[in-house]
């Protein structure tokens, strides 16, 4: 499937809205963001990204505006609204949560 | 979701839906931005372009799909997608115009006819009652079950005990209702006042829209020469007068101020309970005479309307008064013995009579919709067939089964909401006609107006019909295989196969119900026939009657308006073209009369609660003569009886059969009629020196009462309904009697004035509506049986037109074909007619309350109509079969 299946439900809402949160990017970048910043790790591909942001605008959780990118041509523009910020702030907390949780088990030591 | 998140999703889905064309260039805009990057990306790591612009292509992983799921995202594809089978079902129904027409006025009758009876009954039993609180209200009546009388008028002296020795009612007020004759300013007319507590109006939590209203003080002996004027009097007689209050008017001879109007729609009308049997136009405080506050002297006629106290029920009400009923029955056993009292919620009580008609009607009207929906469900599967392909096609290019359904459910909403529309539009027409058809007070309803309830009913049984109708035919439809139906042929015959069974099944549906409404109506048909059959006992034909009410201000002693009266039978009589004239105490057919107990002298002593019952009727002169009743034995009033008070009587046979058994000779006996005080009766015992015929007076499904008849010197009534036997047209003698009279006194009116044959029409009038629109759904339901038999087998026929052609050419005779059209068509009548038959029989009795003289089952009835319907749908399938006779064998064959 189009989907990242190996991203947990959720997470990659999560890595775009933080990722929005710095500055307002097109969706290009963002894919190019998205590979520097995870690599190999999280595999988006190109085509799965957009329907994620759509979704992320359709909540409005995200805000789109057209302008000129870095080589003067026009590009889609997202950038976070205030309900983004708060989602992110939930999203993130929930993140925390969850992963110190799972952190805990991995490292228990077998008895 | 939160508030405000709508402030930044409704915009976004508005635009998706609105400028959906930008929002798609945006998208091909946004996808294309990042494939040209990508490409540049490839084409700067030594890719070719067009090497590059595959890499591209590949990494978004499916371009067009994910466009999709974007526009997935935009969350209104569900509409998006209505939108487009909304103008697609449109574009079907203008390319098969036929077609839709015949559905959409299937529908509209269907609908249309459904929302009528349900705004009328919106507005007799839904609608709130123009009294505060109304729900709070209840009537009062006192009952006495040996005599089967469950609700009676109640007595004064009973009234009084209730008022002071109950705990569950904020307030009781008596009422009760006589003619009076309003003069001064314009022509003299009778007109009814509703003599009530001076508490009414705020029993009833309704204030006058001018003027205080009656105060506790009114209610006083002496300070009750008040009165209210109800609206439509006002307006008419007074001009609308608005400083009418503080005025006078001069009522029945006496000087009343006017101390308020009523609003438009206040009434207080419980026919049941009233003497006159007509509306109010007048309200007046009632003071209890003392007299009434003894039982001796009091009979039973008011009418009580009672408030309930906050968090009183209606059952605890109930059982506080039959505490009360049982200790005054202990008390007074010689007047109250056996009696109780009943309590009736006010909205029950208003809508009682009319209840199982309307019901009755509202079930018929719902059959006929069902019908109406089995014929276009019928009609949508039968098109289904010549849509297979299509749909096979969408099948085969990606179309869910859902969206497919979806698709064919939209169609038929459509069609269900233009059905629904016209529907509505008929059912404003349709309820005026079923007012002007309903006889005048029946409905008790001036106009239906159209209101939020009918229209939210009308909106809820159309989107009910679109999706029943609807479902059966997408069903099936979007589960035919679409292997077989591109096959060539494009014919699938598992879905023909069920598409027949469920079009035959449709039919055999509709042939039971078309059978159940025919044996309804048929029923209440017949049993208006029997009403129309019943002897009335006296000749109807040739007789007018009016009735004369003498004011006792300008008539104060029985001497004086006995001497009104026997001058006025004269003065009629001689009237040219009169037979004979004479006069009763109460109007025929208005039923009500007077009825009390009554001692036979002869017969061992009963207590008073157990004594036998009679009506009894005052009349005058000629009396058996006018009427046309037959004296059985003995022999008339003679001049002398009428004159002056000799204590006779005349009782009818069912008087003799009921209290002489037939053993004794009623003539010469003496009984004690107690319509008088205690000792005035008992000290003048009638003797009965004549039997005459019985007579159905008040109505002519009323039964029999034994009656006695006094002549008019032993119980002077100041109003008498005249009677006059004419030996042409009754109405031409209608101008000289109102000379004669204006003669005798000019500010005398004739009120009521009315041929004895309209009373008995009009007491007709409830069944023959009743019969009238059962009998017009009936008919509608026998014709939409008929079209939906005939399409079924008219289809039938021209999907087997090969067979038939190869039968044919076979040899087979038209004998033959005949057969197998009809064989196929009568299996499901029969199948029909009898389901219809067995449901019929469950059915009617629902409406035994609503039938005279026949049983609910009549099995010459359901016979008959089981034959009628029958008959009507074997012509049905004869059409179609005679085509299927006339088959070319050259060129059926030649369609292969």
């Amino acid at each position: 499937m189009s989907r990242p299946s190996d991203l947990v439900q959720g997470t990659l809402d999560l890595l775009l809205l933080k990722i929005l949160a710095l500055e307002a990017m097109n969706g290009w970048s963002i894919s190019q963001r998205l590979w520097q910043i995870s690599g190999e790790v999280l595999q988006v591909s190109d085509g799965s990204l957009y329907p994620a942001l759509h979704k992320l605008e359709q909540e409005g959780w995200i805000s789109a505006d057209w302008r000129p990118s870095e080589n003067n041509r026009r590009a889609k523009f997202y950038s976070l609204t205030r309900l983004g910020r708060k989602q992110l702030e939930k999203e993130a907390a929930n993140w925390d949560r969850l992963s110190g949780a799972i952190t805990q088990i991995v490292r228990l030591k077998e008895a | 979701m939160s508030w405000q998140n709508w402030i930044y999703t409704v915009p976004l889905r508005l635009r998706s839906l609105l400028r959906r064309e930008e929002v798609e260039r945006e998208l091909d805009e946004e996808m294309r931005y990042h494939l040209e990057r990508k490409t540049e990306e490839c084409v700067a790591a030594g890719l070719t372009p067009a090497e590059a612009r595959h890499a591209a292509m590949r990494a978004m992983d499916g371009i067009e799909r994910q466009k999709e799921e974007c526009r997935d995202m935009r969350k209104v594809n569900w509409l998006e997608d209505f939108l487009q089978d909304l103008r697609y079902a449109a574009r079907m129904l203008r390319r098969n115009p036929g077609f839709a027409a015949v559905v959409v006025l299937t529908l509209a009758l269907g609908i249309g006819a459904n929302t009528a009876i349900f705004s009328v009954i919106d507005g007799i039993l839904l609608r709130p009652l123009p009294y505060g609180d109304a729900d709070r209200l209840v009537i009062v009546w006192e009952n006495n079950l040996r005599r089967s009388y469950p609700q009676n008028v109640a007595s004064p002296p009973n009234f009084l005990d209730w008022q002071t020795q109950n705990h569950v009612f904020s307030g009781m007020s008596c009422l009760s209702d006589l003619r009076g004759n309003l003069t001064g300013s314009g022509d003299p007319e009778q007109i009814v006042t509703q003599y009530v507590s001076a508490n009414f109006f705020s029993i009833l939590g309704v204030n006058p829209i001018l003027g205080p209203g009656f105060t506790a003080e009114n209610g006083e002996d002496g300070k009750d020469k008040v009165v209210v004027l109800s609206y439509g009097l006002w307006k008419r007689r007074f001009a609308g007068d608005p400083g009418i209050v503080g005025k006078t008017i001069e009522l029945n001879g006496k000087i009343l101020s006017v101390v308020g109007v009523m609003p438009e729609k206040f009434n207080f009308f419980i026919k049941q309970g009233t003497l006159t049997g007509e509306k109010p136009q007048l309200w007046s405080p009632w003071v209890l005479p003392a007299a009434y506050h003894q039982r001796k002297n009091s009979g039973r006629f008011m009418t009580v309307v009672a408030r309930l106290q906050p968090r009183v029920t209606k059952a605890q009400a109930q059982t506080e008064m039959t505490a009360i009923a049982t200790r005054l029955a202990q008390e007074y056993p010689d007047f109250d013995g056996h009696w109780g009292a009943t309590v009736v919620g006010l909205r029950e009580q208003i809508s009682g009579e009319l209840r199982p008609a309307l019901l009755l009607l509202l079930g018929a009207v719902g059959f006929v919709l069902l019908i109406a929906c089995a014929n276009v469900s019928s009609l949508l599967l039968a098109r289904a067939a010549g849509r297979e392909r299509e749909m096979g096609i969408r099948t085969a290019i990606g179309a869910s089964r859902w969206r497919m359904a979806r698709q064919l459910l939209t169609e038929s909403v459509l069609l269900a909401m233009i059905g629904g529309g016209v529907g509505i539009a008929l059912a404003v027409w349709g309820t005026n006609l079923l007012l002007a058809a309903s006889p005048a007070n029946l409905l008790a309803l001036q106009r239906v107006p159209i209101d939020w309830r009918v229209l939210a009913f009308a909106c809820g049984i159309t989107l009910f019909a679109g999706l029943l109708f609807g479902f059966l035919p997408s069903y099936i439809s979007s589960r035919s295989a679409i292997a077989e139906t591109l096959k060539e042929g494009g014919r699938s015959a598992s879905a023909g196969r069920q598409r027949r069974t469920v079009r035959s099944a449709f039919v055999v549906a509709q042939i039971g119900m078309a059978l159940v409404l025919l044996a309804g109506s048929g029923l209440l048909m017949r049993s208006f026939a029997l009403l129309l059959g019943v002897n009335p006992g006296f000749d109807a034909k040739n007789l007018l009657t009016f009735t004369v009410t003498l004011p006792s201000a300008r008539y104060a002693t029985d001497a004086a308006q006995l001497a009104f009266f026997r001058q006025l039978e004269e003065r009629m009589a001689k009237i040219p073209g009169m037979r004979s004239a004479s006069m009763e105490s109460f109007p025929p057919m208005a039923g009500l009369g007077a009825a009390t107990s009554v001692r036979i002298l002869s017969q061992p002593a009963r207590a008073a609660s157990d004594l036998p019952v009679a009506a009894v009727r005052v009349v005058g002169r000629d009396y058996l003569r006018t009427m046309g009743i037959p004296l059985h034995a003995g022999r008339e009033f003679d001049t002398r009886e009428l004159a002056e008070m000799r204590h006779v009587a005349l009782v009818n046979q069912a008087f003799v059969d009921r209290y002489f058994a037939g053993a004794v000779n009623p003539l010469g006996q003496k009984i004690v009629v107690y319509m008088k005080s205690d000792e005035e009766s008992e000290s003048q015992p009638s003797e009965i020196i004549g039997v005459i015929g019985d007579v159905r007076l008040v109505g002519l499904d009323a039964p029999v009462e034994p009656t006695v008849y006094w002549p008019h010197p032993e119980l002077v009534y100041s109003r008498m309904t005249i009677l006059a036997r004419t030996s042409s047209d009754p109405m031409s003698i209608v101008s000289p009697a109102r000379n004669e009279l204006r003669e005798m006194d000019p500010n005398e009116p004739m009120a009521s004035v009315a041929t004895v044959e309209e009373l008995l029409s009009d007491s007709f009038s409830r069944s023959r509506f009743t019969m009238i629109v059962l009998g017009v759904f009936a008919g509608a339901a026998l014709l939409l049986a008929a079209v939906g038999i005939y399409g079924v087998v008219a289809y039938t026929v021209a999907q087997r037109t090969n067979e038939i052609g190869i039968r044919v050419a076979m040899g087979a005779q038209r004998r033959d074909v005949l057969r197998l059209v009809l064989g196929q068509g009568s299996r499901l009548i029969f199948l029909g007619v009898g389901l219809g038959v067995a449901a019929g029989l469950l059915m009617t009795r629902l409406m035994t309350g609503l039938l005279y003289g026949i049983s609910a089952t009549d099995p010459l009835t359901f016979a008959g109509v089981a034959l009628l319907l029958t008959a009507v749908a074997l012509v049905a399938c004869c059409v179609p079969a005679r085509r299927a006779m006339r088959v070319d064998p050259l060129v059926a064959l030649r369609y292969e």
